[in-house]
């Protein structure tokens, strides 16, 4: 999984994309601070809207690379 | 992660592993708390042991206790509830639903901290729940069962129970369910179009579209006559509940079902299920106790589908995945936080996860294996008519 900035918060998570469609996202720290996530119910939350923009920009830069012989 | 395996000659072993010895820390659901409620005790057998279900007489409480009697051992589930006690049928000791002795008629006294084992007890959603912690501690806050609004309220249907044990297969079983977007066409005749899951703190969720499958009579399939959008989160290791929107006929239907169960042994589990549906404008009380009726009886089909597999597959602790499939070994890496110690769960157990399917393959697949079942019967039909 390669680290991905979010473009607004700040907050660094690891990537992995085999292809555009596929995502997974893995957090290091808790949502406490995302300001889409954060609260009582964040676990119910599908998305951080913001940090999927920042991963497909990353990807459109470059900075993310698609790879499809990463592991399951 | 897989990359652990090891192989013989080149072919993969599977390691079969053995299931835990010790049962989830947890709220399970043990029924609709209705069926307890009749004054005779109830006999539950899980997580090892046996318990004994009681309403309090004059309280109107449910109580949990170990079921047998610490004096000589007898079973209270086979006693009588007496006011705010259950009494054994053995020699007729009381205990409350605190855990207390409450009395022991043919003594002068009861021996000083005469107490048995009282389980935390939950009622929500109309149905009952008991803490398993073998720590011993109570739930940490915020570990709680949430309401469902549906379940109280006269828009809704009443719920549908059903109850089904499951011998030599462990619960990790029922839960891998969560990820396993492909069995929902090979198992279960349903299309799946969309499939994300998301696991943080003690929730996992699975996010999940599909369509109607065109091939399939009424009889082949539980899945749905139209589009189906599902959003099912587990709360802790074995209560999941499952919102489910139907596009039919011009209009959504909408149901909450609940996946649950309770551990019986190491490798037997009972599974439970139920369904409300929200009464569509103009649906009497029995039509929509009749729609969750037939909502109900998809979910033992789609259930009994699930144990025919399980009652012959191997436990596998090292999947061999492909990159369609979801992330089986992430979502066991969160289910293990119930299996630790407390002070044992590591932050990677509960710490955000998100994981997207690209559907885009297993679409096309399916679509051409949808269009060829259709092309067949369609020669069939045919060859019948030209008989006639």
């Amino acid at each position: 999984m390669q680290p991905v900035e979010c473009g607004d918060c700040g907050n660094e998570v690891l990537v992995h994309k085999r292809s555009l469609p596929h995502t997974a996202v893995q957090w290091t720290r808790s949502t406490d601070h995302c300001p889409e996530l954060a609260g009582p119910d964040s676990a119910r939350v599908p998305v951080c809207t913001r940090l999927r923009a920042s991963i497909e920009q990353a990807v459109r830069d470059g900075a993310l690379t698609v790879d499809d012989g990463g592991e399951p | 992660m897989s990359a652990r395996s090891t192989t013989e000659g080149g072919a993969r072993v599977i390691e079969a592993g053995r299931p835990p010895e010790r049962y989830a820390r947890g709220w399970h659901c043990l029924g609709l708390a209705e069926q307890f409620k009749d004054g005779e005790p109830h006999e539950i057998e899980a997580f090892g042991t046996k318990l004994v279900v009681f309403q309090a007489a004059e309280s109107g409480r449910l109580h949990v206790l170990n079921a047998f009697c610490p004096h000589m051992g007898g079973n209270l589930a086979h006693g009588t509830v007496k006011g705010d006690a259950v009494a054994c049928p053995f020699h007729d000791w009381r205990w409350g639903g605190d855990g207390k002795c409450a009395g022991i008629p043919y003594a002068h006294r009861v021996p000083p901290r005469a107490r048995t084992r009282a389980w935390r007890t939950l009622e929500e959603n109309k149905q009952l729940f008991v803490w398993h912690d073998p720590q011993g501690a109570p739930p940490p806050e915020g570990v709680t069962i949430p309401r469902i609004e549906g379940a109280f309220s006269d828009e809704w249907s009443d719920w549908t129970w059903h109850s089904l044990r499951v011998d030599g297969a462990n619960c990790r079983e029922i839960v891998d369910n969560v990820v396993d977007m492909a069995h929902f066409f090979y198992v279960h005749n349903s299309f799946p179009t969309y499939f994300k899951n998301v696991f943080e703190g003690h929730v996992a969720t699975q996010y999940m579209n599909s369509a109607p499958r065109t091939d399939m009579t009424a009889a082949d399939t539980v899945a749905s006559a139209g589009d189906l959008r599902s959003d099912a989160s587990y709360y802790g290791p074995s209560y999941m509940i499952d919102h489910i929107w139907v596009e039919q006929d011009g209009a959504t239907v909408e149901t909450v079902l609940i996946n649950c169960h309770y551990p019986v042994s190491p490798d037997s589990f009972v599974l439970m299920y139920g369904a409300i549906v929200k009464k569509l404008p103009g649906m009497t009380d029995e039509m929509a106790a009749a729609a969750a009726a037939e909502t109900s009886q998809g979910l033992a089909t789609g259930f009994e589908e699930d144990v025919a597999i399980w009652r012959n597959k191997t436990r596998i602790d090292n999947p061999l995945l492909c990159d369609q499939d979801g992330p089986v070994y992430q979502l066991r890496r969160w289910y293990e936080q119930f299996y630790v110690d407390a002070e044992d769960v590591r932050p990677e157990m509960t710490d955000r996860f998100e994981f997207e399917i690209d559907t885009e393959r297993a679409v096309q697949v399916w679509k051409a294996e949808v269009e060829e079942n259709l092309a067949r019967r369609a020669a069939a039909d045919a060859a019948t008519a030209g008989e006639k």
